[in-house]
């Protein structure tokens, strides 16, 4: 029971990576592939009415954490405290930029919340990157179970480090591409016209740098924790998940020499899926390592709840997912379709 | 006081939490004018119902995006500030915490963009039922936060673990928390109230300026009507029943709400006086004789405990700001009852659009249902002082060990900052909105 809420946990996190890490991408990318102000409203309408529902994910992620893992959320969330607050922060200015950007039609108020959503976006991209680097490396859990990190310290990667590291810094530039080179690939697929052939462009040369960047963190996290892998080797299913890697990768590949954009976007999805969750299978069952003393790292056997949480959780949890997925499935056909650049 | 650590995530709590509440009161609210106004225009095929739609929308965009924004730190708060509360009762809340962001925040967030954009795209029925589900959504998770509230004042369905923390016991006992519905349906009403006053508010403003006087009377009509109905439901049964919960189950909140420092029967209300602590007695007072005794216990002979049966270190940490809060929040649920019937009388009689008098307090008005609430939750939330869990968990174990002032005043800081902008914005946009108006009959 335990293990599958891990699995649950772990799912909804990466669900909301996958899906609001296209809007960071097209919010990165915004300026590059739409130069005038139709363009950026076909961007705009490229993310669509619907990129509240892929935020949701984030709180529902957080819900789902308190719910099973209680005593996580206590440690992780106090311990990050000042990163998580300007998080928010990036996704207070995120929402509102997408949200009145387009409320008033003037070039200048265009124009700033243009920068305000590239900024945050950016911003967002490199921090979710980050904090991915901290929870591989490990934060100085002390033996109560808490710890509290400065920003930085002396970017080394063990004892007392700090939120940013030469590792997590590298995770961290390492997602911005990544994440761009997954939002221009949904806006090849939705868009048409320049905006379609300025992301097709940009799309393939961020593909080209991430894959040498993933590597390469590959490796770096191999340094930083050598007893990840080691203990990955024995579980079928991160052969399952690199097999996945590799699998989405040919996939992306030949789906732009072929032209195929929307099995292109699809590929991008389930290799930003793959590899978190090869990676949330490899550390399993420790969810937060301890850089001071491994036996203070916290599992997900020492912070769940009680049994009879995690059972009643199961009972209607499953429900609100269908109900959940089935009407935004209902709804995002409406809506479905290329976006022209004349499209409101 | 200000090196207390629990002080400084107590402020940022209260304040982005205010902050927070003044957007979905009014989309709770609003939310079934648009449900109504969607179904009128169903049935009868009149376009000013679907103008009236559309005009409610844009208000309605922008308060949901902002409400939106400035949630999400409400539920990352219970990690980064409140870590020992997580840790107490997170096996309990989170149930409801989880339930909210899955049943209801995925529901809101699918079909607000099909509210406010999708009108074309799907169709008069498919728009009313869009319209419908963000109503549906927002009021679940009213219900999923007050049963977690509900919860704080009045614990039930839990049981002790071996770690001493709290897990979940009886699911239907947490989640029927006989505290969450009467709650429940005085806050909601209370949203609506806000909602008709901000309908029939904006109505009197076009009203006396003359203009868009079809739709302005559709407001003035809709707005007193309802205005009128919850502002009485408000009051009683709900706020009635409310006080009399925490008469049976927090004794020593209702002595701090109405000053009393002495126990006995034929208890009075105080309309006027000023708690003094350092004397132990209410200041100034005009009193009607009996009528706490009767309005909490039912009879005038009926005992009122005081402040004096309990040991000061359960009392409320701010009598003062709580007394104070109640009887504002019962002088204007009263003075909006008076507001209202006035208002739905002269409609009724089809004299509202000339009673200029009526029309300029009803424009007046708006800011008070948002204060109304502040209050409530101020009531609420310092009646239950100095408790977290009531009875069971103090606020001031609550706090994150690991977080200092520091950490908390710098984020506090930059949410003054953010929320200050935020606020700007919003109401340069609602009062273009505003100032735009329904869009004008194609002549």
């Amino acid at each position: 029971m335990i293990a599958a809420w891990y699995g649950v946990v772990s799912f909804m996190l990466i669900a909301y990576v996958a899906l609001d890490g296209r809007n960071f991408g097209v919010g990165m990318l915004h300026w590059l592939v739409a130069r005038t102000p139709a363009e950026r409203r076909q961007v705009a309408a490229a993310i669509g009415p619907l990129w509240s529902w892929d935020e949701v994910w984030l709180i529902a992620f957080g819900g789902a954490l308190v719910v099973a893992f209680p005593r996580l959320l206590a440690s992780a969330f106090a311990g990050y405290y000042l990163a998580l607050f300007l998080i928010l922060w990036c996704l207070v200015l995120r929402g509102v930029s997408l949200e009145v950007g387009g409320v008033v039609d003037d070039r200048l108020w265009h124009g700033f919340w243009d920068f305000v959503f590239a900024f945050s976006s950016s911003l967002l991209a490199i921090l979710f990157g980050a904090a991915a680097g901290n929870v591989a490396r490990g934060v100085p859990l002390d033996a109560r179970g808490e710890f509290s990190m400065a920003f930085f310290t002396d970017w080394r990667v063990t004892g007392e480090v700090g939120l940013l590291d030469w590792y997590t810094v590298s995770v961290g530039v390492f997602a911005a591409v990544v994440l761009a080179a997954h939002g221009a690939t949904y806006l090849t697929w939705k868009t048409e016209g320049p905006v379609h052939e300025r992301s097709r462009f940009f799309a393939k040369r961020f593909w080209f740098a991430a894959l040498p960047l993933f590597a390469a963190v590959s490796v770096e996290s191999w340094v930083v924790r050598p007893e990840v892998p080691e203990h990955a080797f024995g579980n079928p299913l991160c052969w399952l998940g690199l097999f996945g890697v590799a699998a989405s990768i040919v996939a992306l590949l030949s789906a732009f020499a072929k032209g195929r954009e929307g099995r292109a976007f699809a590929a991008s999805c389930f290799l930003l899926v793959a590899i978190l969750a090869t990676g949330a299978a490899a550390i399993f069952p420790v969810m937060l390592h301890s850089t001071l003393a491994p036996e203070s790292s916290l599992t997900a056997y020492d912070v769940a709840s009680s049994p009879t949480a995690l059972w009643l959780a199961s009972l209607w949890w499953p429900i609100a997912l269908a109900l959940t997925l089935a009407y935004y499935v209902a709804i995002s056909r409406r809506f479905a379709g290329k976006v022209g650049v004349t499209s409101p | 006081m200000f090196s207390d650590p629990s002080f400084w995530s107590r402020l940022q709590f209260g304040f982005t939490v205010t902050y927070h509440y003044l957007f979905p009161q009014l989309t709770m609210g609003l939310a079934w004018f648009l449900v109504y106004w969607k179904w009128r225009a169903l049935r009868t095929g009149n376009e000013e119902y679907d103008r009236a739609v559309r005009f409610w929308a844009h208000i309605f965009g922008l308060n949901f995006a902002v409400g939106v924004v400035t949630g999400i730190p409400m539920e990352f708060q219970f990690g980064t500030n409140w870590a020992g509360f997580t840790r107490q009762s997170g096996g309990v809340i989170g149930q409801t915490l989880a339930m909210e962001g899955m049943f209801a925040f995925f529901l809101e967030s699918a079909f607000i963009g099909a509210l406010l954009f999708g009108e074309k795209r799907l169709g008069p029925r498919g728009h009313f039922a869009a319209a419908l589900a963000v109503a549906l959504g927002s009021w679940l998770s009213a219900y999923f936060i007050l049963v977690t509230n509900a919860f704080m004042q009045y614990p039930q369905g839990y049981v002790v673990l071996a770690d001493g923390s709290l897990g979940i016991g009886a699911a239907s006992d947490y989640l029927l928390n006989p505290w969450a519905w009467i709650q429940f349906a005085h806050n909601q009403l209370a949203a609506l109230v806000t909602g008709s006053f901000a309908v029939a508010s904006i109505g009197a403003f076009y009203a006396l300026r003359g203009v868009h006087l079809v739709q302005s009377r559709l407001y003035l009509r809709a707005g007193t009507a309802v205005g009128l109905v919850a502002s009485l439901l408000v009051a009683f049964p709900t706020g009635d029943q409310q006080a009399k919960m925490v008469a049976r189950h927090q004794p020593v909140t209702l002595a701090a709400m109405e000053g009393r420092f002495a126990s006995g029967p034929m208890a009075g209300i105080a309309v006027i006086g000023q708690p003094n602590l350092a004397e132990k007695r209410l200041d100034n007072p005009i009193e009607i004789p009996g009528a706490l005794s009767f309005l909490a216990y039912g009879t005038f002979a009926s005992v009122v405990h005081g402040l004096d049966e309990y040991p000061e270190d359960v009392w409320p940490d701010n009598i003062e700001l709580l007394y104070y809060a109640f009887h504002l929040m019962i002088t204007l649920g009263t003075l909006f009852i008076l507001l209202m019937a006035a208002g739905a009388f002269q409609s009724w009689r089809g004299r509202l659009e000339s009673s200029r008098g009526l029309l300029w307090l009803l424009f007046l008005s708006l800011p008070f249902p948002y204060i109304a609430n502040t209050l409530g939750w101020l009531t609420a939330e310092l009646g239950r002082q100095p408790w977290l869990i009531y009875g069971l968990f103090r606020t001031r174990d609550g706090y994150s060990r690991v977080v200092s002032n520091g950490d908390v005043i710098f984020t506090l800081i930059g949410f003054t900052g953010l929320y200050f902008v935020l606020g700007v914005l919003f109401l340069v946009l609602v009062g273009r909105e505003i100032g735009h108006g329904p869009e004008e009959e194609q002549a």
